[in-house]
């Protein structure tokens, strides 16, 4: 009758796709947080950070799209319904 | 009374209650990057609004729960209840949710719509016509699990983001960068609030439809019907606005950029994977969860339970007291076309009594900026000295004990 899988599902969900776009985006403040320091050779750090920032945005896509079935089907050729 | 009528005010009064859901839930999502000066109130404002507008457009799960799962299908007429019963259901979660504003209760407008719902339906056609089994696992349940998956991935997010960002030899942090990322966090709960609570009165008027034999059962949500409910979350959320900038500064928690950040992630992603799943949450409640698990994160969070313990009992309280207002209602309308006027004459009356008496106290009981915030004070963050000074406490007691043991044994 209920579901637990379904719950299984949501935590899970949950708990990756929050600490994936965290950590990414905690690397992007540290290393920003490095170029600022270190005074030469910025252009890594800066480069990385922004990396990560990138990183974590596309996270966020590719969680939207798998959510909305419309994009599901354009972009990954499936069917988002579970 | 004409049948269409009554189609027609169940949908008015539906899109007020999703107008009122969105003015009520503008703070939930924008308040703390307005609060950290990351962006201003009105492009705040403005921004949660339209992700809001988006966001009622990218999934219609929760709307099929509503409206084709907790009122169970009569096999001959269709849905148990008529419009009627319905609308009595729906006047009830808005008397409810105005009469908590007003005494500043915490309370779940999402709560109060399943309980007005439930409450008509059983009076109305009997305690056979609602589908527990269904109110049980999208609804109870997830309302109480929801906001601990939330809380503990804010625990986890931020123990994460404070650790990663903590630099060697005093070297500054700098955790600010975390201010601009909470933009594109809050903007993320705002489009996850679009999923979740403009799907719930899509699902109502779904089911109106096809209650009066409008709409197929079975069949899928109407664009328009869609489109209505997101331009009136949207334009709720927009409104909602002037409340933020005039209470600005007033009681707000100490929420820190990169614990902003991760309880504002981990509600995001808690309520649209949920949402995906059809289950039904309150987004305030999954959105307390996360701040308080987030507090706990930092270092020295402690929960004050009495704070945190009346608010999960304003929440248990939503449902059966809506239930029971939605119920009355329902008995009333039961009478037939007079019981229909008397309902909607009450009702509207309580809502401009509630407006009147909310204008004469100006903030008196909306001191804090949103329910958030109550959650927020459940959680109390040590300074380094009280946190020192508990330590040492400890640590004494701990000797006193060793020696006592000592003296014990010898």
């Amino acid at each position: 009758m209920i579901d637990w899988v379904a719950f299984a599902i949501v935590a899970i969900v949950t708990w990756i796709a929050a600490m994936l776009i965290v950590t990414a985006y905690s690397f992007g403040v540290r290393l920003l947080a490095v170029a600022r320091d270190e005074g030469k050779s910025t252009g890594l750090s800066k480069t990385g950070a922004y990396a990560c920032f990138t990183v974590a945005g596309l996270i966020v896509a590719f969680g939207v799209v798998l959510i909305v079935p419309q994009l599901s089907e354009a972009i990954l050729g499936m069917s988002s319904s579970h | 009374m004409d049948l269409t009528l009554i189609v027609v005010l169940v949908i008015a009064l539906a899109l007020f209650f999703d107008f009122t859901n969105g003015f009520h839930d503008t703070a939930n999502a924008m308040a703390t990057p307005i609060a950290t000066g990351a962006i201003s109130p009105k492009k705040a404002v403005a921004l949660a609004a339209i992700l809001n507008l988006v966001g009622a457009f990218l999934s219609t799960e929760v709307a099929k729960t509503i409206s084709g799962g907790i009122i169970n299908e009569d096999p001959s007429t269709g849905v148990a209840i008529g419009p009627a019963m319905i609308f009595a259901g729906l006047m009830g979660a808005v008397i409810w949710n105005l009469l908590t504003w007003l005494l500043g209760l915490p309370s779940s407008s999402s709560h109060a719509l399943f309980g007005g719902l439930v409450g008509a339906a059983i009076v109305g056609a009997g305690v056979a016509s609602v589908n527990y089994g269904v109110l049980l696992s999208k609804v109870l349940l997830p309302a109480l699990c929801a906001p601990v998956i939330a809380g503990v991935s804010a625990y986890l997010c931020t123990k994460l983001a404070y650790a990663i960002t903590k630099r060697q030899n005093g070297a500054s942090p700098k955790r600010g960068g975390f201010r601009y990322g909470q933009i594109f966090s809050s903007s993320l709960v705002a489009l996850s609030h679009g999923t979740n609570d403009a799907q719930k009165t899509m699902g109502i008027i779904t089911l109106t439809l096809v209650a009066s034999g409008l709409q197929d059962s079975g069949s899928g949500v109407h664009l328009w019907v869609v489109t209505a409910c997101a331009l009136a979350i949207a334009l709720g959320t927009y409104t909602g606005g002037w409340r933020i900038i005039q209470t600005m500064g007033s009681g707000l928690t100490d929420v820190k950029p990169a614990q902003g950040f991760a309880a504002e992630v981990s509600t995001a992603s808690a309520i649209l994977a949920s949402s995906h799943l059809g289950f039904a949450l309150s987004t305030t409640q999954v959105a307390s969860g996360s701040v308080i698990g987030s507090g706990l994160g930092r270092k020295g969070g402690e929960v004050r339970w009495g704070t945190a313990g009346r608010i999960a009992l304003g929440w248990l309280f939503t449902l059966p007291a809506a239930a029971i207002v939605g119920g009355l209602a329902a008995w009333i309308v039961h009478f037939g076309t007079p019981g229909l006027v008397i309902v909607t004459i009450l009702g509207v009356g309580a809502m401009l009594t509630i407006w009147f008496a909310s204008r004469k106290q100006s903030h008196g009981s909306d001191g804090t900026m949103s329910d958030i915030d109550n959650s927020g004070a459940a959680v109390n963050i040590l300074t380094k000295k009280q946190r020192r000074a508990k330590a040492k406490a400890e640590a004494a007691q701990a000797k006193l004990v060793a020696t006592q043991k000592d003296a014990d044994n010898s």
